[in-house]
């Protein structure tokens, strides 16, 4: 046990550590960042080529359209009227200040234009190509375009780039310091992220160690309604859960050590007296048949408390079919009518139709018989007890009211409990397990079991899903138990 | 009576055993589910009572229902400790007469026991039911002690037939809540004690003999002796 936990135990930070493969939250920022990066990098790449790009590639089509134009008009007329046009291109004022013309005669001299340097005589023509020339006095790198004249001179076309560069430069600058920008703020928001992740879930980790540690009573604070703030409502839940469980076997293991312990006790000394005083063979039998009966009621009471882990497990759910509450409560009107006949009790059945609803018939008649017997039990000779079987738009329910003396308002919600016994209960015969038992029934049908003040008695109802619609020949007969040869026939 | 005994549980066996005895039967024990379903198939038998989980590969109601499948009529009481409704509704659904949960008093595996004894030897099935002077007419619903006609509501009618039909017999109150009030659980209350008490008060009351007799520890029993 000991070298797996102590592998699995984080390092350094006591949250976990922050490396790579630990850290989910820097994961997933350094993924982001990188996204980002990319994302950055693109843009910058059609910004930078929408702009720089879409003015190189103007001037490279201005270039070729004017020497085209100058060629195909002057290139078979005499050299002085190219070199008038020319002066007139540079002297009307327009683009003046970049644009680049030279005419150089067969003989390798210039004959107009504003270059005072060019490149020499076996640049490759018809190319548009980069070239430091000096232009009017100032050096400069010019885009140049050479073409060749019929007379074997050369004409030189070009723009200066100088405006070009300080573009460039400006542009490549500002997306520089986008970058870096860019870059520290997906460093920033990355570990704003991890912080967060962090925060929200280390409050989680804290409390879960606090539960481990044996608080079972923590929970998860919970901060709006965001993804961590829905999973610490389902954790909050699933630890209430938990906590009624174990609330439950806790209360059981002490009941049982009580209730169960008594009886035994009991069971043990009266057998262990008999042996010791060496008492005849009547006495023995009597104290045999004393334990007997002790060890039954511990029977009883086991099967209880079976019962109850069985309800509450769930298990029998599958079993369920569609039954009718009225005819139940018939049914168990009549096994406890004789009951009530002898404790001056009146026990009756208001209305009339089936009421159907979905569950284990077995399950429910013992929770109703239960029901009675406790109403027969304390509310007493000379009172009146009534069962009813209703139906509405919120499903339906049994009902058993007494008008008894009733229950204090504050015993109410502790009769479900386990072992329960209110005060006068106790020299009643009991166990204290009939009302936890027909709660647990009722969870376990999806409904539950209601104590109410019955202004006088007790009104206790069982409240359960009605049954899905069926068929009425999948309904099973829903005459009342009557007398009948098939009933008769055979036991 | 010749009776199998299929039980791996050497005490819980021995239990049935002695007792059945004593009440005259003829008692063959075995203790795993192979060798069970090997005598079960191929003895003869008045009696079988099995236990469910068996060791052996088979288990109980494996034994059973090869027996039905034989078409071996041979009462069959099923003795387990998976006491709830479905594990019940199960055992007697593969072919088992009647089924009784662990642990159980003797008394009432005996009382179950002579119950199906007595089903597989049908003595009065007629529509008319007899006991001493009472008479009970299954259609009429009519119930006469002597010539005074006696008014009994429907549950009582039920089960004073019950009564009759096992007159002579021990009959528990486990057996009447099931076979009367068809009530697969324990309302752990005198419940049936009552009943009985208002049907005697019907039915034995200012009437000589007394029909109906407390058993006591165990149940009732309706005849003309206890």
């Amino acid at each position: 046990m000991s070298a797996p936990r102590a592998t699995a135990a984080p390092r350094g930070h006591p949250l976990g550590g922050f490396g790579l493969n630990s850290s989910i939250a820097t994961r997933l920022a350094l993924g982001n960042g990188a996204l980002l990066v990319a994302l950055m990098l693109v843009t910058s790449a059609v910004f930078y080529f929408g702009t720089v790009g879409v003015l190189d590639r103007a001037i490279d089509s201005k270039i070729v359209s004017i020497s085209n134009r100058l060629i195909s008009t002057y290139g078979s007329r005499p050299p002085g009227d190219l070199a008038r046009e020319i002066n007139l291109e540079l002297t009307d004022g327009i683009d003046s200040d970049t644009e680049i013309f030279l005419v150089i005669t067969p003989e390798g001299r210039p004959l107009v234009g504003n270059l005072s340097r060019w490149p020499p005589a076996d640049t490759p023509m018809g190319q548009l190509l980069n070239r430091e020339v000096v232009r009017s006095g100032r050096p400069s790198s010019a885009r140049l375009l050479v073409k060749p004249l019929p007379d074997g001179g050369r004409l030189y076309i070009g723009r200066d780039l100088s405006e070009q560069r300080s573009i460039r430069t400006l542009v490549l600058q500002a997306l520089e310091a986008a970058a870096a920008v860019s870059l520290v703020l997906v460093v920033i928001g990355a570990w704003l992220f991890r912080h967060q992740l962090e925060r929200r879930i280390g409050r989680i980790r804290r409390t879960a160690r606090e539960i481990e540690a044996g608080n079972l009573d923590r929970r998860i604070a919970i901060q709006g309604n965001d993804e961590f703030a829905r999973l610490g409502v389902d954790i909050n839940r699933m630890l209430d859960r938990i906590e009624q469980l174990m609330h439950g076997v806790k209360h059981v293991s002490n009941a049982i050590a009580h209730d169960l312990r008594t009886p035994l006790g009991r069971v043990r000394a009266g057998l262990d007296a008999a042996l010791t005083r060496h008492a005849g063979a009547p006495a023995l039998a009597d104290a045999a048949r004393t334990a007997v009966e002790g060890i039954d009621d511990l029977i009883v009471l086991l099967n209880k408390l079976l019962q109850i882990a069985e309800a509450e497990s769930g298990m029998r759910t599958e079993s369920f079919k569609v039954v009718d509450l009225n005819r139940i409560i018939h049914d168990m009107v009549e096994l406890y009518d004789a009951a009530a006949e002898t404790a001056a009790v009146q026990l009756s059945v208001a209305g009339g139709g089936p009421v159907w609803a979905s569950g284990d018939h077995d399950l429910l008649a013992s929770a109703v018989a239960s029901l009675i017997d406790n109403a027969i039990k304390y509310a007493g000779s000379g009172s009146r007890v009534e069962l009813t079987a209703r139906s509405d738009a919120r499903g339906v329910a049994i009902v058993v009211r007494d008008n008894g003396p009733g229950v204090p308002a504050a015993e109410l919600p502790r009769l479900t409990e386990r072992f329960y016994r209110m005060d006068r209960a106790r020299s009643q015969p009991g166990n204290g397990l009939g009302l936890a038992i027909v709660s647990a029934i009722a969870t376990l049908h999806g409904g539950e079991l209601q104590l109410t003040d019955a202004a006088p008695g007790l009104r206790a109802t069982i409240l359960l899903r009605a049954a899905p619609p069926v068929r009425p020949e999948a309904v099973p007969a829903p005459a009342r138990p009557s007398l009948s040869v098939a009933n008769l026939s055979n036991p | 009576m010749k009776s199998l005994i299929i039980e791996d549980e050497p005490d819980t066996a021995a239990y049935i055993c002695n007792g059945l005895r004593e009440a005259g039967h003829a008692v063959t024990h075995c203790d795993n589910g192979l060798d069970g379903l090997h005598l079960a198939l191929n003895g003869s038998w008045d009696l079988i009572v099995i236990d469910r989980l068996l060791p052996g590969g088979v288990d109980g109601l494996a034994i059973v229902g090869k027996l039905r499948e034989l078409q071996k009529a041979t009462p069959v009481l099923i003795v387990s400790a998976l006491t709830s409704t479905d594990e019940r509704v199960r055992g007697l659904r593969s072919g088992g007469d009647d089924y009784i949960s662990k642990p159980f008093a003797f008394s009432e595996l005996l009382a179950r026991v002579e119950a199906l004894l007595r089903r597989s030897h049908p003595g009065q099935s007629s529509t008319q039911l007899q006991v001493a002077d009472l008479t009970l007419d299954m259609r009429t619903f009519q119930v006469v002690r002597g010539t005074t006609p006696i008014a009994l509501q429907p549950r009582e009618l039920r089960l004073l037939a019950y009564l009759m039909r096992h007159e002579g017999q021990v009959v528990t109150r486990t057996m009447l809540l099931e076979g009367v009030w068809d009530c697969h659980f324990d309302p752990q209350t005198n419940v049936i004690d009552v009943q009985i008490s208002r049907l005697r008060s019907k039915v034995d009351r200012g009437f000589s003999p007394a029909l109906i007799h407390t058993i006591r520890g165990v149940g009732y029993l309706l005849g003309e002796r206890a």
